[in-house]
């Protein structure tokens, strides 16, 4: 067994038990945890394939920015756990069963002879100092120019859903202009109204006059 | 020796979990986005190892723009939970009743 | 790739498209509400100069540029002046709908041209890539319509639901298009099918993976067995964004299609027709079966819609241009009759009222005899009966399954005369509910006498809208030869 064989069972097996913890973890946090573990496994799969721009992005997308993000969603929705985990272990043996059947399946094809995926043969690793940026780098911002303005376009529309969707006026907020307070004049807030002097006839109440 | 079947497979097994976490979570949209998350996973492996054993950048690139999107849409799809849970006050799909035939 | 050899021409409409939606997107910053009709009239120009410049760069053939990635042949062309016009008469209609609940927004705008931008990337893509990204484009931003009416709950429900499902479907499509990539070692499209035609693929790579992209297309196009997010998502929407997501998108689901499995797998055509077959069989019949026990009419809709792109797919299975050219013409049909039957009941409803129940066109011939005459076209189409276009879209696919002779199940050759017959079949319990409607409306008693208050510019286009289903049904030749032609010069190339 090679070196590489080995630690691909080793993080094959962190993989695939953390990618099940994160599918029937009780808890919505601990389920986000074992992704986090799951992404960060596949980003070693990755580099035993030489895709070392890719593992890092990996890391740093998913677990620096996506997985904070869906933490902070669970951790800002008030969600009552032992309701929703209701009845959860009683779907489990269908569920596991269809699991179980698909993997057979997949398995049984793409690991079948007439696959022939003995075929593709392992590329010659890269030199030491061979550059996975560089070689994906000249692609994109040549090849690939349009799905990469599309792209941009992409996270333009999710900036504007998201604000447009979550973002609320509040109608109670007591916002202050700071900029208007300073320019403020005396006469903005009191103004003097010259009235004429005029006395009201003191009604007298007949009724409720106290009695002296 | 590290074979393309190893990849194939590993990413047959980790798509299937997400499948079947869709079933099982279906009361319960925030595991089910994660569950989405690992399918993309499973197809990112996909796209990776082919790339890989056909000396081919085109399928890094691709994985590339995957996780491109992939942000974008977690980032609506956690946009429209918390716009679900400011109306319901709930995420259980179970209690999501309104619509019905 | 050389930047002077960049020819953007092919691509004027969409950047065009993009740069206006940027400019509308930060004008809208600084209109106050009461003038957001400036923002209404700016998407309008945009979707017009967007058609000119479509017409102004068509050429009969296809060119491609962006390193062949963006492709630009007449069948694009036609569906992407089409889209522009339905975008457009979806705003026109929604126009009042959308102010009278809070949805008058910037947002609702620019989201729709984001919405317009992804379908014509996907009509024009010739790469996988492209096609996923416009795919996504697409459909983040009617997520983000459908949610878009923050506080009611069917629709952030709606929204939810058709996301969760819409990811799985998008999660499904990418493990197919990974498997062909495998097996082709390409992901253009004109590459994938010459790896195909000369057999240097991997046959087993390549069907395991056409079963996932059949399986991720079905799911985005509504067909049985994954249509289950159809009903529920067509009935919690706002009206407004069901009619955005149930014209359009279809159009460019169609040509999503076209490119997928008839240009970059055509080889497979015997793999895929199998299961075409099975998919359309099954759409027509629970589509049409569904929607008679439906008391919402968005509901029955929806299932009617199920039932269409089982027709759709009818003449797609054929697999011949022929078929191709009957369906696409179906799709411009059916989208055209959706946008009128939507468009009246918009038009029926007004702030604080949905017409969404069946019971709430009862006796609209008592309250508005012109638009009971219009839903009675619409019904009328979508039931196929003559003259109108519907009938002639039904019989133009029927048509090209007849002269099939015989489809490939899978399992043997079927003579395709049973699956015409149970298409007529299925047409004809369709056309039970849709009269319904026509008795709702014309042979039972007023239930509310609330006036029909309708702006000047929509009364004016769906009118036009719903008599181009009459006109089309008598003189249909002209663009079905369009798309004859169309089919016979895309499908050349590439």
């Amino acid at each position: 067994m090679s070196f590489p064989l080995i630690v691909f069972y080793v993080l094959s097996a962190i993989l695939l038990f953390s990618a099940f913890k994160v599918v029937t973890a009780k808890n919505p946090v601990h389920a986000a945890l074992w992704l986090v573990l799951a992404f960060f496994t596949s980003s070693g799969h990755w580099l035993l394939l030489q895709a070392e721009f890719l593992a890092i992005a990996l890391v740093l997308v998913y677990v620096g920015a996506v997985m904070v993000l869906f933490l902070f969603v669970v951790m800002m929705l008030d969600i009552n756990i032992e309701k929703m985990r209701a009845g959860f272990w009683q779907h489990f043996p269908l569920a596991a069963t269809v699991g179980l059947i698909m993997v057979a399946e997949m398995v049984l094809i793409l690991a079948s002879p007439q696959a022939h995926l003995a075929g593709y043969e392992a590329a010659a690793p890269l030199a030491a100092d061979a550059s996975n940026v560089k070689v994906l780098g000249l692609q994109i911002y040549t090849t690939y120019l349009m799905p990469f303005e599309l792209a941009a376009v992409l996270l333009l529309l999710a900036i504007v859903a998201a604000i447009a969707l979550t973002q609320r006026e509040r109608k109670d907020g007591k916002y202050v202009d700071p900029a208007m307070q300073v320019e403020v004049k005396a006469a903005d807030r009191l103004s003097i109204v010259k009235m004429a002097a005029v006395r009201d006839e003191p009604v007298i109440n007949e009724t409720n006059e106290p009695q002296a | 020796m590290l074979t393309l079947t190893h990849f194939l497979v590993l990413a047959a097994v980790l798509f299937s979990i997400s499948v079947m976490g869709i079933f099982l979570n279906r009361k319960n949209v925030i595991v089910l986005l994660m569950a989405i998350e690992l399918m993309l996973l499973a197809v990112n492996f996909n796209f990776i190892a082919f790339s890989h054993y056909l000396s081919d950048t085109a399928g890094q690139i691709f994985v590339f723009f995957i996780l491109t999107v992939a942000a974008a849409e977690s980032a609506i799809g956690l946009a429209i939970l918390v716009v679900l849970f400011r109306n319901q006050s709930t995420i259980n799909i179970e209690d999501l009743d309104s619509l019905k035939g | 790739m050389n930047w002077a050899d960049l020819n953007l021409m092919p691509a004027l409409p969409e950047i065009f498209l993009l740069a206006a939606l940027s400019f509308i997107l930060v004008l809208d910053l600084f209109i106050p509400d009461e003038k957001r009709d400036v923002t209404y009239g700016l998407s309008l120009l945009t979707l017009a100069a967007c058609a000119a410049l479509q017409l102004a760069t068509f050429e009969p053939f296809a060119t491609t540029t962006f390193s062949g990635m963006f492709v630009d042949d007449p069948m694009a062309d036609i569906i992407k002046v089409a889209m522009y016009g339905v975008t457009a008469a979806v705003l026109v209609y929604t126009r009042q709908y959308v102010a009278d609940r809070g949805m008058f927004r910037g947002e609702y705008y620019t989201l729709s041209l984001f919405a317009l931008l992804g379908m014509n990337v996907m009509v024009s893509s010739s790469h996988f890539l492209t096609l996923y990204i416009g795919l996504e484009l697409l459909s983040l931003a009617l997520y983000a319509l459908i949610a878009l009416r923050r506080d009611s709950a069917a629709g952030t429900e709606a929204a939810m639901k058709y996301f969760v499902l819409g990811a799985l479907a998008s999660g499904m499509l990418l493990y197919g298009m990974s498997m062909v990539y495998g097996a082709t070692g390409s992901l253009a499209i004109s590459e994938i099918a010459a790896a195909i035609a000369s057999g240097h693929s991997n046959a087993v790579l390549l069907v395991f993976g056409l079963v996932f992209l059949v399986a991720g297309l079905a799911f985005k196009l509504g067909a049985v067995p994954f249509h289950m997010w159809v009903p529920d998502v067509y009935q919690g929407s706002p009206t407004a964004v069901t009619l955005m997501l149930g014209a359009a998108p279809k159009l460019a689901a169609f040509v999503f299609i076209i490119r997928i499995l008839v240009q970059g797998m055509g080889e497979l055509s015997g793999d895929w027709q199998g299961m075409l077959v099975l998919i359309a069989a099954l759409s027509m019949m629970i589509g049409n079966v569904a929607a008679i026990a439906q008391t919402n009419i968005k509901r029955m809709l929806a299932y009617s819609t199920i039932s269409h792109m089982g027709f759709l797919l009818l003449g797609l299975l054929a697999a011949n241009e022929q078929g191709y050219a009957s369906a696409m013409f179906y799709a411009m049909v059916y989208v055209l009759t959706t946008l009128a039957g939507f468009g009246v009941l918009l038009a029926l409803s007004h702030a604080g009222f949905e017409c969404e129940k069946l019971e709430d066109l009862k006796g609209l011939n008592q309250r508005n005899s012109w638009y009971a005459f219009l839903m009675l076209l619409v019904m009328f189409s979508m039931a196929g009966i003559p003259p109108l276009a519907g009938f002639y879209a039904k019989f133009a696919v029927i048509k090209s399954v007849v002269d099939l002779g015989a489809v490939n199940m899978g399992f043997g050759m079927v003579s395709a005369l049973y699956l015409a017959v149970f298409a007529v079949m299925m047409s004809l319990v369709g056309a039970f509910y849709y009269l319904r409607v026509v008795k709702n409306m014309y042979f039972d008693d007023k239930q509310s006498d609330a006036p029909i208050v309708v702006r000047g510019e929509m009364k004016v286009l769906l009118s036009v809208n719903a008599l181009a289903l009459l006109v089309l049904g008598v003189l249909p030749q002209g663009l079905i030869e369009l798309c004859i032609e169309a089919m016979r010069q895309s499908l050349a190339v590439l």
